[in-house]
């Protein structure tokens, strides 16, 4: 059996965050089992103009209620079209699509990096390895935002027991500055054998990866691109790799080593 | 009542009309973990080359209005490997295997097609004469008389049925498909995309690398309805039908208007299981315009 669905699911909850994000619980969803952190999935919107599906991470999934959620902010066309559908809305949805993180050894001092919407495949991670019974005090979650208010769902972090770090561009929350700055000062200040994960805006991806790679510090990043097919037929979204060629970040990834991919 | 959908296009018999178009099904192999491929009339695969090709630089596709812009610039893993590795891979499905060949000039189609010559599954070739995102494709698709000496050179070392795919970036493409005709092509395939353009207004940049890219989906499907009626009107062998097809009712209109099969293209990446839904979509039609076989319907536009 395919461990794909193509299906049609419906919105069930959609929750606006403020500043143009929202949390959308879209179910049934038959292959809410053992979803990877790192996995996403291709929705397709009621709108031809809006032709392609639109990817997006998963952020949290119940294999008991069948519902998987998702966090966009509006940004384009279709995550526009997407804030303006409501409960009850009938939704194309295509997935898990991509492979997702490894898990880390239990000895290793975790590093998450999420960068503004970049947050919920970090999040599922920091939750699925909290639950397998990961000491929450190696679990090191660094967020960045440009201000406060993109630090969507802070509280459920939080929740989670890990110890969180906070920055912002302009300072309204915890460390003033880009996230990489934050994660520095907190990673010479430990000791120990780290792995690093992140997700967020391509600029951050590539300071994190600059980064890891100057601190030895292996791990694995989350990339995002506009994906036409989201299953590795069209070729439309790749990265040229360290290795020479090119790479499909849906097939492929979304997920690769920490210095694969040329960002 | 069950409905006979089975046609043949050059002595090839399909079970359906329904086949994939090139570049938008890889080698089948993504498609299969979804579907067995033997649900799809025929699978037209990627377009080789004689060495493996990377293709453009990103971005390479862009969305536009019903449709998309691509420029991936013929990305394939080249023969030897197409032979070995994607050839041998869709040895286990029951459906017809065409492949699409393009080259850089027409000795490289020549020897690709002589190479699949002796590959039993590769049931057809199909000649990509139109891809708007080499150099080469575009000569041969553009004149008849290099169009018709193409197909003929290339009939001499593959034993196997032909199929010339045309581009519609042509002064009269019905004079294209007059040349593959005579050149003694089995059938054709049209239309392949339009040469388009995207740009971004922020940073006043084309939206893909190549600049200039092919576009595609249902933004193209009425040029493509038209010149598939030129096209069936003017010559006497199978016309295979491709631009924008999306749904049973889409293919059901290229069927009136001409075509014997139709591929469906960039309708994939946004439904992978599309040509299935088409299929069921169809039989139902047929059944309920009380008709037997889908071959009834080609060429049967009522015109004004």
């Amino acid at each position: 059996m395919s461990k794909i669905v193509i299906g049609y699911s419906e919105i069930i909850k959609k929750t606006d965050l403020g500043r143009g994000n929202f949390i959308m619980e879209i179910a049934p969803f038959s292959k809410a089992r053992n979803i990877k952190p790192g996995q996403f999935v291709h929705i397709r919107l009621p709108d031809t103009n809006v032709f392609f599906r639109r990817a997006f991470s998963i952020y949290d999934y119940s294999p008991e209620q069948k519902t998987i959620k998702i966090i966009f902010k509006v940004f384009g066309r279709g995550t526009k079209l997407l804030a303006g559908l409501h409960r009850g809305d009938r939704l194309d949805v295509l997935g898990p699509l991509g492979n997702g993180f490894r898990l880390p050894g239990r000895r290793e001092t975790v590093i998450l990096v999420a960068g503004g919407i970049g947050m919920p495949p970090i999040y599922l991670l920091a939750k699925i390895l909290t639950e397998k019974g990961f000491d929450q005090k190696r679990l090191l979650y660094f967020y960045g935002g440009a201000t406060r208010d993109d630090l969507v769902e802070l509280k459920k972090i939080r929740q989670l027991g890990v110890r969180v770090y906070p920055a912002t561009e302009d300072g309204s929350l915890g460390f003033r500055g880009l996230i990489t700055g934050a994660l520095v000062d907190v990673i010479d200040s430990r000791q120990g054998k780290f792995r690093m994960y992140a997700c967020g805006p391509e600029g951050m991806l590539r300071a994190v990866d600059e980064l890891a790679g100057k601190m030895g510090i292996p791990g694995q990043l989350s990339l995002e691109a506009p994906m036409p097919c989201g299953i590795g037929i069209c070729l439309g979204c790749i990265k040229p790799l360290r290795v020479g060629g090119y790479t499909r970040i849906c097939r492929e990834g979304p997920v690769y080593e920490i210095g694969e991919v040329i960002l | 009542m069950s409905v006979d959908l089975s046609v043949e296009i050059a002595g090839v018999r399909l079970s359906n009309p329904i086949l994939t178009a090139s570049g938008t099904c890889g080698y089948g192999e993504e498609l299969a973990e979804l579907y067995d491929l033997s649900h799809l009339g025929g699978i037209v695969t990627k377009s080789i080359t004689i060495s493996p090709r990377e293709g453009h630089p990103p971005p390479r596709t862009t969305e536009t209005s019903a449709g998309m812009l691509n420029a991936i610039g013929l990305a394939n893993v080249g023969v030897d490997r197409f032979i070995t590795e994607k050839l041998a891979f869709l040895e286990k499905f029951r459906t017809v295997v065409v492949v699409n060949v393009a080259g850089a000039k027409l000795q490289e189609y020549v020897d690709i097609c002589a190479r699949l010559a002796d590959c039993p599954r590769a049931d057809m070739v199909e000649l990509n004469f139109s891809c708007p995102n080499v150099e080469a494709g575009m000569e041969i698709a553009k004149s008849a008389s290099l169009a018709e000496a193409a197909v003929r050179e290339i009939k001499r070392v593959f034993p196997r049925p032909v199929i010339a795919k045309l581009s519609p970036n042509v002064t009269d493409i019905t004079e294209i498909a007059r040349a593959c005709e005579a050149g003694g092509a089995g059938a054709l395939a049209l239309i392949n995309t339009l040469v388009g353009m995207a740009v971004d207004i922020e940073s006043r940049r084309p939206r893909l690398t190549n600049n200039t890219g092919g576009l595609s989906g249902p933004a193209i499907k009425p040029v493509a309805l038209n010149m598939v009626h030129q096209v069936y009107n003017t010559v006497k062998i199978p016309v295979i039908g491709i631009g924008g097809i999306v749904n049973w009712q889409d293919a059901v209109e290229f069927f009136l208007c001409g075509a014997t099969a139709v591929q469906v293209g960039t309708g994939l990446f946004v439904e992978p299981d599309a040509p299935l839904k088409i299929v069921r979509g169809l039989k139902k039609y047929l059944s309920d315009k009380k008709l037997n076989r889908v071959t009834e319907l080609i060429g049967k536009v009522r015109k004004y």
